[in-house]
């Protein structure tokens, strides 16, 4: 009647393991027994009620409200400290200690968390040593002191043994109907009932503080007493939570687990839902009456009362997917969004083939604000780049921008972006979408490393960008009122349709593009007018379903789908953004290294008639295994499919003919589209 | 429900020292190396010619009632607001990384703009 034992567990109301000692019986409420052997099933409550979690914080904690938690909590106040009481016969039924130290606890109105800046006391009492005996699942075993609450109130008991020694066993159905024990002679003697009440001794109730080991938490009043050992069991269920026998016990002791810790591992008991509150004392006297000493109590984990997953769930938060300032105008405009790279990025706004050639053949607008963002600025920024970039970035004139890998210590390739030089001591650089929060830790770290004089600001979410590109892209921008854009990789300020813009001329779509870096608050502005301003060049805006087209046509990569986790420069072919005349960055001495390997396999680009692979699709040479596909898709201006992939080297070589998906396809050049670059430098 | 607005405000990146010598109201000294000021911010920063100074569009914020904040935080925040005012603190609030500005009948809440959505969603 404590809540200390799993044996009244039952399904209330479609929850299972609910512990009905500790329930309240209300009108209309569907109890079920759970079944003798196996999980009780699982129902289908939907979407239940959220629990909520309401954080308290304070110095102490006093768990138990019995006389020495009631002593130990006045004894803290005394001191001015601030104290939370916690009491389960106030409702407040603890459930676990965690690190922080936290507290939890289960009440009618949710979960409380309690904060704790000092201590935690645990005064928790002690609760009664149940019986090991064949049959002591049976209804109607019960402690003495659940015996006499029952009676007192009014509950109707039948004929009761008590019961002060373990018996032989407890016999009947449905429900207890006769106890066996030893007489005086050593036989056995059964005693017909309808209850028994045990009473078998007391153990501390100090599964929390066997919880709390490394935390600030101090036991009192019984829960701090020695356990009274229970005779030696020979037969029956010791850890009814996990169903752990005493024959369970002997096989695990025969071979060879003498350590209290080690057998509850070999056996689960004491992994249940009570964390060891009935079988603790038990499985130490079967231990000690094997000769070892009485081995201290096992540690217990949170938590020690069932829960349901909304409890479990309260105060907890998922993690947002992080909305570019252009969001809104996305979804008015019909897109379907999808979740990349963290964030709610356009996958299309309906039409894919439409936007595929407004870049192609006019201009179109794409939103870009996810793109890793950062300023660096100070004495040290020039020598903090030239140690993170393998291309050279003291010969970048301020004006200018550099395409750049970044890579780590291996060689390997983290990241890409842009670097954009504003004057010598400051620069503008980009990162991949997915990837700007690693890299902005790496920058942060070498800064730190290398104490350079530096200060670096995380621009990602404060500055939004817009790629206007294609053909016609040139035009748009002068009718936004700029008359004179920057050349191809180079950058400068300039106010586009009233915005204060950084203009940065590059191309991952392979046409003319400018990404226009401005501050989020402009940007839903700044969308409107260009395409207000574009409406009779046909503009459109693109999404990400139409951009992986245009840079896969190109054969840029994206790294993280093009890229694994040991693509060096050479094996993606990006020799040419290694400058190995550099005397240092990370992971020269890598690439110097691993440039004397003969290469095993290399990112290659294929093409094929027909529909493309999908992702992921293999690549066969023959009858041989030959790679995978990265990126796939059909090209509109080339009326084929085009694929990006990791293909073996085979005899010092890379194969050209080959098989994917079943389909002949053929090791091609990259880009597959405009391979002199001449419509993006137009 | 409260609905976030774009706060303007400007972020200061500079040498530890110099942002030390800073005098503003609601300066909300986010790191050693980094500041923040709602509204605009003129002036440079004597004692860090380097210092990044720029406007910052990038946050969305809504005052609300002491009140109401603390019922909110109560179940949101896993971290113990401040117990005098004003005062600026920072941390997970309801999931999102938040930066809070404490004054006797009111507190200012600021989220990074990509969240803000969410935001006026876990605080309804």
């Amino acid at each position: 009647m404590s809540g200390d034992c799993p044996h009244c567990l039952a399904t209330i109301n479609g929850v299972s393991y609910v512990r009905t000692c500790q329930t309240q019986a209300t009108a209309g409420m569907i109890v079920d027994r759970h079944p003798e052997h196996g999980a009780p099933p699982i129902g289908n409550l939907g979407h239940g009620p959220a629990v909520t979690a309401r954080n308290l914080f304070c110095d102490t904690v006093v768990i138990g409200m019995g006389k020495s938690g009631r002593a130990a909590a006045e004894e803290a106040e005394r001191t001015g400290v601030r104290v939370v009481r916690l009491d389960a016969a106030n409702g407040q039924e603890v459930i676990g200690i965690y690190p922080g130290p936290l507290v939890a606890a289960r009440t009618a109105e949710g979960m409380l968390h309690v904060h704790v800046a000092k201590e935690i006391v645990v005064a928790t009492g002690a609760a009664d040593i149940q019986p090991v005996a064949p049959g002591n699942h049976l209804p109607g075993i019960l402690t003495a002191r659940a015996a006499a609450l029952l009676s007192s109130a009014g509950i109707e008991l039948g004929r009761v043994v008590e019961l002060n020694e373990p018996p032989v066993r407890f016999e009947g159905s449905d429900r207890v109907e006769a106890v066996v024990v030893l007489n005086d002679r050593g036989a056995e003697h059964r005693i017909p009932c309808d209850t028994v009440a045990v009473k078998l001794g007391f153990q501390p109730r100090d599964g929390l503080s066997r919880m709390g080991q490394g935390l600030p938490v101090r036991t009192v009043g019984s829960a701090a007493r020695a356990s009274d050992i229970p005779p030696c069991p020979n037969a029956g269920t010791v850890c009814p939570c996990s169903g752990v026998t005493v024959a369970d016990l002997e096989s695990v002791w025969d071979r060879g687990f003498r350590d209290l810790e080690l057998v509850k591992r070999a056996t689960l008991a004491g992994t249940g839902t009570c964390q060891g509150s009935v079988c603790v004392p038990h499985i130490r006297s079967f231990i000690a009456a094997r000769g070892e000493n009485l081995q201290p109590p096992f540690t217990a984990r949170p938590m020690n009362k069932q829960a349901t997953m909304a409890e479990v769930a309260a105060g907890v938060w998922h993690h947002p997917t992080a909305r570019t300032a252009l969001d809104e105008e996305h979804r008015r405009l019909g897109a379907q969004m999808e979740r990349m790279g963290g964030w709610w990025r356009p996958w299309t706004y309906g039409r894919p083939l439409e936007e595929y050639w407004a870049v192609r053949e006019a201009v179109s607008l794409g939103d870009v604000s996810t793109l890793g963002k950062m300023l660096v600025s100070g004495p040290g920024a020039l020598a903090l780049l030239e140690h993170l970039y393998p291309t050279k970035i003291e010969s970048l004139k301020p004006g200018r921008s550099r395409y750049v890998l970044l890579l780590d210590e291996r060689g390997y390739v983290l990241d890409d972006g842009m670097v954009c030089r504003e004057s010598d001591t400051r620069f503008y650089v980009t990162f991949t979408s997915a990837g700007s929060t690693h890299a902005e830790l790496w920058v942060r770290d070498w800064a730190e490393t290398l104490a350079l004089d530096v200060r670096l600001l995380n621009q990602t979410m404060s500055v939004s960008a817009i790629n206007v590109t294609g053909p016609l892209a040139t035009q748009l921008l002068e009718r936004a009122g700029v008359n004179d854009p920057p050349e191809y990789l180079q950058h400068k300020f300039a106010d586009v349709a009233g915005v204060r813009c950084r203009i940065m001329r590059l191309s991952f779509t392979g046409e003319v593009s400018y990404e226009l870096h401005h501050p989020a608050g402009d940007s839903a502005a700044l969308w409107r007018k260009l395409l207000a301003l574009g409406g009779d060049l046909g503009i459109k805006p693109h999404g990400l379903e139409t951009l992986m087209k245009l840079r896969l046509e190109k054969g840029h990569i994206v790294v993280g789908q093009d890229t694994d986790f040991d693509s060096t420069p050479r094996r993606i072919g990006h020799e040419w953004a290694v400058k190995l005349d550099k005397p240092d960055f990370v992971g020269r001495q890598a690439v110097l290294r691993t440039n004397k390997i003969q290469l095993d396999r290399q990112l290659a680009g294929f093409e094929m008639e027909g529909d493309p692979p999908p992702e992921g699709a293999l690549i066969w040479s023959g009858a041989d295994y030959a790679g995978y596909v990265t990126s796939s898709a059909f090209s509109p201006a080339l009326g084929k499919s085009v694929m990006l992939g990791w293909l073996k080297r085979f005899a010092d070589r890379l194969p050209d003919e080959l098989t994917i998906q079943g389909k002949p396809a053929r090791r091609v050049a990259t880009p597959f589209y405009d391979p002199e670059g001449t419509r993006a430098r137009a | 429900m409260p609905e976030l607005e774009r706060i303007s405000a400007t972020r200061i990146i500079a040498a530890p020292d110099a942002l030390n010598t800073l005098r503003r109201p609601m300066l909300m000294r986010v790191a050693a190396d980094e500041a923040i000021v709602i509204g605009s911010f003129e002036e440079s920063l004597a004692g860090d010619p380097h210092a990044i100074i720029q406007p910052e569009t990038g946050f969305m914020g809504v005052w609300l009632s002491a009140d109401f904040a603390r019922s909110f935080l109560e179940r949101a925040c896993e971290w113990e607001p401040p117990p005098v005012t004003p005062a600026f603190a920072q941390g997970s609030v309801a999931g999102i990384p938040a930066k809070l500005w404490f004054e006797r009948d009111r507190v200012l809440f600021l989220v990074p703009a990509p969240y803000a959505h969410d935001f006026e969603e876990r605080i309804a």
